[in-house]
Parts: structure tokens; sequence; C-alpha cells
């Protein structure tokens, strides 16, 4: 008689355990920098707001809704190939890593306009947190970028699983970020 | 207004209508006195637009357990991170 019963509780996760594991994962470390960043506000809240107010809320409110919107072509592309759309989900694959390169040019300039303004990350503790979350997040959607091309390139479905898991735990970490450093004051 | 069948295209619209939300919600002048009842706005949304991408962008609807695991973990970091942004 066969055992049917040696299922976990992992066989729920959709796609890879390790996908899990590196999304858990990037979300401590991103939660714990937002955490000391929270927690370091409390030594000068009025630093802190004042040094808030010169970034660009409405630019990066827009650059939410390009990654929210990246990653909706990334599901799609799921989607279409396992519906056997070789050619759609590799345009959907595409357009979500252009709408990537789109979010990197807004913070590019966000970094310039600060640079601009003779603003670095030593100007005030908001700044040296501010480039470090922002720009290790940046860091990502260049990884992310080059992933969601190198899965549409070699399309498995569960290739490209994997590499729209990746992107929209870009996505994840970025919806958590944006209110806390550009939003709370 | 319709509202879409797909259930990728709501969980889409839904994630750009709590970003536009909590944008706007930025850019008013927030009275002397209310800063909990932003800070809650802005967490709170945060944490539903993790929910939306939880659930439908990464697939969690389809595992409950981890669905509402997750949910309530964001649901506790989004409140420690309140209650550290209401200490200062």
């Amino acid at each position: 008689m066969s055992d049917t019963s040696d299922t976990s509780v992992f066989d729920e996760l959709p796609g890879d355990l390790m996908i899990w594991v590196l999304i858990v994962s990037e979300l401590l470390v991103f939660g714990a920098g937002l955490a000391a960043f929270l927690a370091v506000r409390i030594t000068d809240p009025g630093g802190f707001a004042v040094a808030q107010d010169a970034l660009y809320r409405s630019g990066a409110g827009l650059n939410t809704v390009v990654l929210v919107t990246s990653g909706a072509l990334a599901a799609l592309a799921l989607r279409l190939r396992e519906g056997a759309r070789r050619g759609a989900a590799r345009v959907a694959l595409i357009g979500a890593a252009a709408l990537g390169v789109v979010f990197l040019v807004i913070k590019g300039a966000e970094y310039a306009g600060k640079a601009t303004e003779g603003i670095g990350w030593d100007t005030h503790p908001f700044f040296t947190f501010y480039y470090l979350l922002t720009g290790f997040h940046a860091a990502h959607v260049v990884a992310g970028v080059i992933v969601l091309l190198l899965v549409a390139w070699r399309d498995a479905p569960r290739n490209i699983e994997a590499g729209a898991a990746f992107w929209h735990m870009v996505d994840l970490v970025w919806v958590l970020l944006f209110p806390v450093i550009y939003l709370l004051r | 207004m319709r509202v879409p069948r797909d259930p990728l295209l709501r969980a889409w619209g839904a994630l750009i209508g709590l970003s536009l939300g909590s944008t706007l919600l930025s850019l008013a002048p927030v009275p002397a006195g209310l800063s909990t009842v932003a800070g809650a706005l802005f967490l709170g949304l945060a944490w539903l637009k993790a929910r939306v991408i939880l659930g439908r962008y990464l697939g969690l609807h389809a595992a409950p357990f981890w669905h509402r695991g997750f949910g309530i973990s964001l649901a506790g970091f989004c409140l420690l991170l309140l209650a550290l942004y209401l200490t200062a």
C-alpha cells in the first residue's frame, strides 16, 4: 500500500522553496534596516523631517506605480508561458525589465538632484540610511532586470517562475521602504 | 465602473489605487496631533499592498496557511515600525 500522507506544509508554497528562503531573508535584511532607520530617527525627529522634505515624494510615488506595473507584467509572463504562449510571455518579461530600467532612471535622476543640491550620504544620518536602503534596493532592481532578461531568453516555466518571484520580492521590499523613507514624518 | 474579472488585473488596479492613495495622502499637510493616524494610514496602506503582492503576484492566495502567516508577520512588523515612529 502506498503512503500518500508524506506531504509537508512547504509543498503548498508556489515555486521553489529556495526562492522563498531568499524572499524571507531579504525581507529580514531590509526590515532590520527600516527598523534601525526609525530607531535612529527617535534621536532627532526634527532633523529627519527637514531632511525628508528634500526628497521628491511624487517621484517616489511614480516609481511605485512603475514597479507594481512591472510586477504585473512579470506575473502575466508566467501565466502566458504556462499557457504555451512563449512569444507573448517574452514580450511581457522584456516589458517588465524595461519598466525596471524606468525605475532606475527615475531613481538616478533623484540621486543626481541630491548631488546637485550638495546632499551626500554624510549630510545627515537620514541620508546615510536613505542612500544605504534605496541604493541597496536599486542594486536589487539592477539584478532583477538582468534576471528577467535571462529568463526571457531561457524561458522554461520554472525559470520564469523563479525570475518573476525574485522581481516580486524587489516589489515587496519597495512597498515597505517607500512609506518609511519618503512618507512618515 | 466595472471591476475587471481577471484577478491579476484586479490586483494591479488595487496596487495602483493604494500607491496613488498613499502618495496623495503624503502631499496633504498633516495637522498637529494627527501624526498617529497618518502613520497608521501609511503603514496600513503598505501592508495592504504587500498582501496583494504576496497573494496575487507571488501566488500565495493558493496557499492560505502561508498567506495568513506572511500577513500576520508583516502586520507585526508594521506595528513595530508604527511604535518606533510614534516614540519619536
